[in-house]
């Protein structure tokens, strides 16, 4: 199959999102509501204190908010791939001239694009009329938040199809998905960054992939990372990303190999 | 009534089996959400360990808070999450229909035929962490106290399900209602903190109209003698109240929803 025919994934994906009006409305509602909750918990925690470990309350804000947009659900994708092996649909896409992680990461980005337009920018919009965000620290890290924030939607996305593979092996996705969501709650940095963390725990964690997809996008965007730290941390996620990419694909190869349907 | 009542082991019997025909996804399960729980309260952690303190509440107050809010939650929702959540699908396939025609009530059916033993996870990380920062708050045990805490932790566990129960109930007059839950669970994660540090408006909310305040804080606020937000003197009575009002009201809609079911159509 060309290339040229995955973005049919993409806006199919989009597309029927666009059926469900109810659960956009109930998804923007309950982000807005998630989102004044970390809100009001950085200021409690700041309680007066104007700066701690180097940041504002200010740029905490703008921290939850950014790591927020840039952590999306990978629950759709690992129940897609685990539903695709409990019912045995995915011989169908087996039958199909195309790579099965390749329609994956078409299908979900258009979930993702539409999840960003419909339900995270009308959020970002409000906080930040509301409560106010802070702009990108300059041009340069406006400009290199852009590759980053490329860079860390493929890392989950490697992340979360990885987990989905493993259900070819353990004939369900549930605790993967609950697992992934544990490692990411703690590692990503979306909730807690790891300025905040034990200095051994965000020696740990900020060498691991799981970092690239909520902590250092962000902290390019606040500015916390010079230029040459800036280049060197995008080359070390992009060594992650093709090392995961790699690891994918030989799962991938063995996975089909290994495809029990039950009761064909 | 009573055939329903003799009925329930038998239902809760069946379940508990076919979900042990496949008990190491059940076991993995467990493991996989106790320790997404865990990574979640690390966090939490994280920030006290930084802060010294949320809202006045140190680490200790919090791992109660968090383990009360952890068990009230998976007792309340092993009676209603799955059952009540997967209603919309039945109500679009029509075999809501012939959970009605059966010779048993189909509230007793949809809730016991579907008694989610999942929640293994939740109840050993939340038991586990109660009993640690139990020993950490240094509470002054009396009988009143021992009372109130099981009263309370009922009472929340009730809420949960009678909310459930009334979010997955309207798919049976507007079809679907699983998107509901998207909101039931944006406050369920704010009922994890410190009522305290939230603005005056959402305060109010969680006190009336998303009433999952009572979920956690304002019982374990009770029983650490911590001030409740706007409830003051009269926090341990509407703690224990919410529970029950909550699963009145549930019935009332549980039965208007029935009255008014009429299919997905065709």
């Amino acid at each position: 199959m060309r290339a040229g025919a995955y973005p049919a994934f993409a806006l199919t994906a989009f597309q029927s999102r666009l059926a469900y009006r109810n659960q956009v409305w109930a998804s923007a509602f309950g982000e807005l509501v998630i989102s004044f909750a970390f809100i009001a918990i950085w200021t409690a925690a700041f309680a007066g204190q104007v700066v701690v470990d180097g940041a504002t309350l200010p740029e905490m804000i703008t921290y939850v908010m950014i790591a927020g947009l840039l952590y999306w659900n990978t629950d759709r994708l690992i129940n897609d791939v685990g539903e695709a092996v409990r019912t045995g649909d995915i011989t169908i896409f087996l039958l199909k001239p195309l790579s099965y992680p390749a329609s994956l990461l078409a299908t979900h980005f258009g979930h993702y694009v539409f999840d960003q337009l419909v339900v995270t920018l009308p959020v970002l919009l409000i906080v930040g009329f509301s409560v106010g965000l802070l702009p990108p620290a300059s041009l340069f890290h406006a400009l290199m938040a852009l590759p980053f924030w490329a860079l860390s939607w493929l890392m989950l996305f490697t992340l979360g199809a990885l987990c989905g593979l493993l259900a070819f092996w353990l004939l369900t996705a549930f605790a993967l998905e609950w697992f992934l969501k544990g490692i990411m709650a703690l590692a990503s940095g979306a909730i807690v960054p790891l300025w905040f963390m034990p200095g051994w725990l965000s020696g740990i964690l900020g060498y691991l992939p799981f970092a690239w997809v909520s902590y250092y996008p962000t902290a390019i965007y606040l500015g916390k990372l010079d230029p040459p730290a800036t280049f060197l941390y995008f080359g070390i996620g992009l060594a992650w990303l093709a090392a995961l990419g790699g690891f994918l694909a030989w799962l991938w190869s063995r996975a089909r190999h290994r495809l029990i349907v039950q009761g064909g | 009534m009573l055939h329903n009542i003799t009925l329930i082991p038998h239902l809760v019997r069946m379940y508990v089996r076919t979900r042990m025909e496949y008990r190491g996804a059940m076991f993995l399960a467990w493991l996989s959400q106790g320790f997404s729980y865990g990574a979640m309260y690390a966090t939490i952690a994280l920030i006290i360990a930084r802060f010294d303190n949320l809202g006045g509440w140190q680490w200790p107050d919090m791992a109660l808070l968090l383990a009360f809010h952890l068990l009230a939650y998976s007792l309340g929702a092993s009676l209603s999450f799955t059952q009540f959540r997967d209603i919309e699908e039945k109500v679009r396939l029509g075999t809501f229909d012939a959970i009605l025609v059966k010779p048993v009530g189909p509230w007793t059916f949809l809730v016991f035929s579907g008694l989610n033993i999942g929640y293994g996870g939740h109840v050993i990380l939340a038991t586990g962490l109660m009993a640690w920062s139990l020993t950490q708050v240094g509470l002054a045990w009396s009988p009143l106290l021992v009372l109130y805490f099981v009263a309370a932790l009922i009472s929340a566990a009730m809420l949960t399900a009678a909310l459930m129960t009334m979010i997955g109930t309207t798919a049976l007059v507007w079809v679907r209602s699983r998107h509901l839950f998207s909101i039931f669970f944006g406050f369920w994660e704010l009922a994890r903190y410190p009522l305290n540090i939230f603005p005056a408006p959402l305060q109010m909310l969680m006190i009336t109209l998303a009433p999952l305040a009572f979920l956690a804080f304002v019982p374990v606020a009770v029983i650490l003698g911590k001030p409740v937000p706007l409830l003051g003197a009269w926090a341990p009575l509407a703690s224990l109240a919410a529970g029950p009002l909550c699963m009145l009201l549930a019935v009332f809609h549980w039965r208007w929803c029935l009255r008014n079911y009429q299919g997905a159509g065709g």
